[in-house]
Formats: C-alpha cells, sequence, structure tokens
C-alpha cells in the first residue's frame, strides 16, 4: 500500500516508469476483473486500457488515505457502468430480490438435495463456474469477481461500489447460490 | 438442537466471516446434523473453486501498450533552482555577446558591473536605514497613542460606574448593529441598480 503510494507520488512528478510499474503490478488483476464480469478477453484488455488512461488523467485526484487499488477498482466499475449504459445493458436494481423463471433463487434454509459439485473434480468445477459466471446478471456477477477473484474485502468492495456492507455480503451471496443453482441446472 | 442455519451463514463461515459466537453455534449445530454437514461439505467445495479461478492471460507488451498511448506528462513545475539557473544563463550569454561585440574584455565588464552594483547598494543603503529608523519612531508613537486611550477609557468607565459603562456599550453596539446593517442595504441596492 506504501509502496503504491510512493509510486503516485513518482508519477505525479513526471516519473513514467513509476506509473508503468503501477500498470504492471495491476494489469492481471484489473483484466481478471474486466475479463471476468464482461466475458469478454479483448473488450477487457481495452477496457483496460482505457481505465488506466482515466488513472493516469486523474491521478491528482487520489487521496492518499485510501488504498490505491480501490481507488483504481472504482475507476473500472464507473467505466463498466458507462459502458453498460451505452450499450444499453440491463441493470441489476439493489432493492429487487433476483428470480429465476422457476421461482425463488435463494433457499432460506440449508439444502442438502442431490450433491451437484461432487460429480465434478475441482478443475471441472472451475470451468463449470466460469460458464455459470457468464448467465449471472452483471450486477452480482461484478460483486462475485470483486469479492473471489480480486480478493477484496466486503469493507472495500462497499467503498469501489458505494453500497452499505450488508448489501454487499448478500450480493456476493446471492450470486453463489445462483451459480450454484446454473450448474446444477447444467 | 438449534434449527438450521442460512446458506448464507454456511458461506460467511466458510470465508470467516461469522463472528465467534454464531461460528460456534453452527459448529454445535454440525455436530448433530448431517443434511448442514453435507451442504456446508459441498459449499466448501464450491468455496475453493470461486477461490481459484484462473487469472485472465495478459499480453507480454500490454504495459508497453498502455504507456505508450499516455499522454506527456505534464511540465514539471519549476522551482526555485530553475528560474536562478535560468538568470545565471542569461547574464552569462549577455556577457558574452558584449565581448563579442565590443571587444571589451569580461574581466572589464565583470568589474563594470560589480562597480555599478556596489553604488547602488551604496545610494538605496542609506535611504533603508532612515526608513528603518522611521516605522521604528512611528511605531512608538503609535503604542504611545494606544495607551493614552487604554488610560482615557479607564478612567472614563470609571467616572461612568458600572451601569452607565453598560448603558453605553449597549448604544455602541446598537449603533455598530444599525451602520453594518445601513450598510449591507446601501450596498445590497448599489447591487441591484
Amino acid at each position: 500500500m506504501t509502496e503504491d503510494r510512493q509510486l503516485v507520488s513518482r508519477a505525479l512528478k513526471g516519473d513514467r516508469k513509476a506509473f508503468e510499474m503501477i500498470v504492471r503490478k495491476y494489469e492481471q488483476p484489473l483484466t481478471s476483473y474486466l475479463g471476468r464480469v464482461t466475458g469478454e478477453r479483448e473488450a477487457a484488455l481495452d477496457f483496460a486500457q482505457e481505465i488506466f488512461l482515466k488513472a493516469y488523467c486523474s491521478l491528482r485526484s487520489y487521496r492518499p488515505d485510501f488504498k490505491f487499488s480501490t481507488w483504481l477498482f472504482k475507476i473500472a466499475s464507473n467505466h463498466l457502468i458507462d459502458h453498460w449504459r451505452k450499450k444499453k445493458l440491463p441493470t441489476v436494481s439493489i432493492d429487487q430480490p433476483i428470480e429465476e423463471e422457476d421461482g425463488e433463487v435463494l433457499p432460506q434454509v440449508a439444502d442438502p438435495g442431490p450433491s451437484v459439485v461432487r460429480k465434478f473434480e475441482l478443475a471441472e468445477i472451475r470451468e463449470k463456474i466460469e460458464r455459470a459466471l457468464k448467465s449471472v446478471p452483471a450486477g452480482l456477477r461484478e460483486l462475485f469477481v470483486l469479492r473471489h477473484v480480486n480478493e477484496f474485502s466486503y469493507e472495500e468492495i462497499a467503498d469501489i461500489k458505494g453500497l452499505p456492507v450488508g448489501t454487499v455480503k448478500n450480493r456476493v451471496f446471492q450470486a453463489k447460490e445462483l451459480l450454484r443453482k446454473r450448474m446444477e441446472a447444467a | 438442537m438449534t434449527s438450521c442455519p442460512r446458506p448464507e451463514e454456511l458461506y460467511l463461515y466458510l470465508e470467516g466471516e461469522l463472528g465467534p459466537y454464531d461460528a460456534r453455534k453452527l459448529e454445535e449445530h454440525l455436530e448433530c446434523c448431517a443434511a448442514c454437514r453435507d451442504a456446508l461439505a459441498e459449499r466448501r467445495l464450491l468455496h475453493e473453486a470461486f477461490t481459484s479461478l484462473p487469472p485472465f492471460e495478459v499480453p507480454d507488451g500490454f504495459a508497453r501498450s498502455v504507456m505508450d498511448s499516455l499522454p506527456e506528462p505534464e511540465a514539471v513545475k519549476a522551482g526555485w533552482l530553475n528560474p536562478l539557473l535560468a538568470g545565471a544563463a542569461a547574464l552569462a550569454v549577455g556577457l558574452l555577446g558584449f565581448y563579442v561585440l565590443t571587444g571589451t574584455s569580461l574581466v572589464e565588464v565583470l568589474v563594470a558591473v560589480n562597480g555599478f552594483l556596489g553604488s547602488a547598494v551604496a545610494r538605496i543603503a542609506p535611504l533603508a536605514v532612515k526608513t528603518l529608523k522611521l516605522g521604528g519612531v512611528l511605531l512608538k508613537v503609535v503604542g504611545d497613542l494606544l495607551a493614552l486611550g487604554f488610560e482615557g477609557l479607564g478612567t472614563f468607565t470609571r467616572l461612568l460606574g458600572r451601569e452607565g459603562t453598560v448603558a453605553v456599550l449597549g448604544l455602541v453596539l446598537l449603533l455598530t448593529i444599525l451602520a453594518v446593517f445601513g450598510a449591507r442595504r446601501f450596498l445590497h441596492q448599489g447591487e441591484q441598480s
């Protein structure tokens, strides 16, 4: 974290090498996030480039009392929102429960059922998750990726998305249960 | 036996996000509920898969292409050193030009410049000393006037007594408020017109 602050401080003084170190540090987490949320690798790389450019141009607005990664991902998240708005993709309301065509997605009690995951090895499960992830609503998918791919804490995600921590926890849980259900159906 | 936990609690338990009390309660429940043990095992496997998704591959030259797309950095804000260096360089160029054009040696030019600066300082120094002396005298006069004013005010309040002082202060305050509001109104009217 301190290293990030030092790099930002050097970049602000005109040291391009320092910003390149920031790019090298965050290129993979950022592309993983964008790729998993958009489901398109090439688009993810283009977005990542645009986001680094935005970050570079607004580096003076970064306040060092916040984590740089949180600041960068906030820019990325807003960039995606703009992209979805332009493409007029459906967004998920935070207040509405997510429902499947066949009814309620979220069972309120532990549902042992026929264990689907045991049928597959871990690698197979990952493959299934990747496929199922594409069918999860973008808003939920993004929170799931921030939590489990980028390993942000719930508090950090709340900060990035400007949502209450409880809402983030609930949404990540919904995404996971939705994934489980989609994998079960596959 | 406690009631079965919600699936959300199972995930939070696996992530270590459940509080110690709730975690203990859940563990106690798991000891006597096979269905929840199965549900937890399933979520554990999923959780493992969620947290081990492979990262996206980034092409080798990606960082380079990002750097190439960035605009040129703003010129570094000049500190005190740059103007000083620029001044020195301009002086050196000026002296060199003077030498080339007039044929006067650099040493003579430097001596002449030094003589000019010396005479300027010799003329300015007495003036600066006089200004400082005058400033000292002015400060003393202002200090004496203020002391006199405070003394007069003390005598005046003693003569008036407590009630009289309060009455005069109230009157002064009232007049100040009226003056301020009057001025604001006057200015406001001025803006409107």
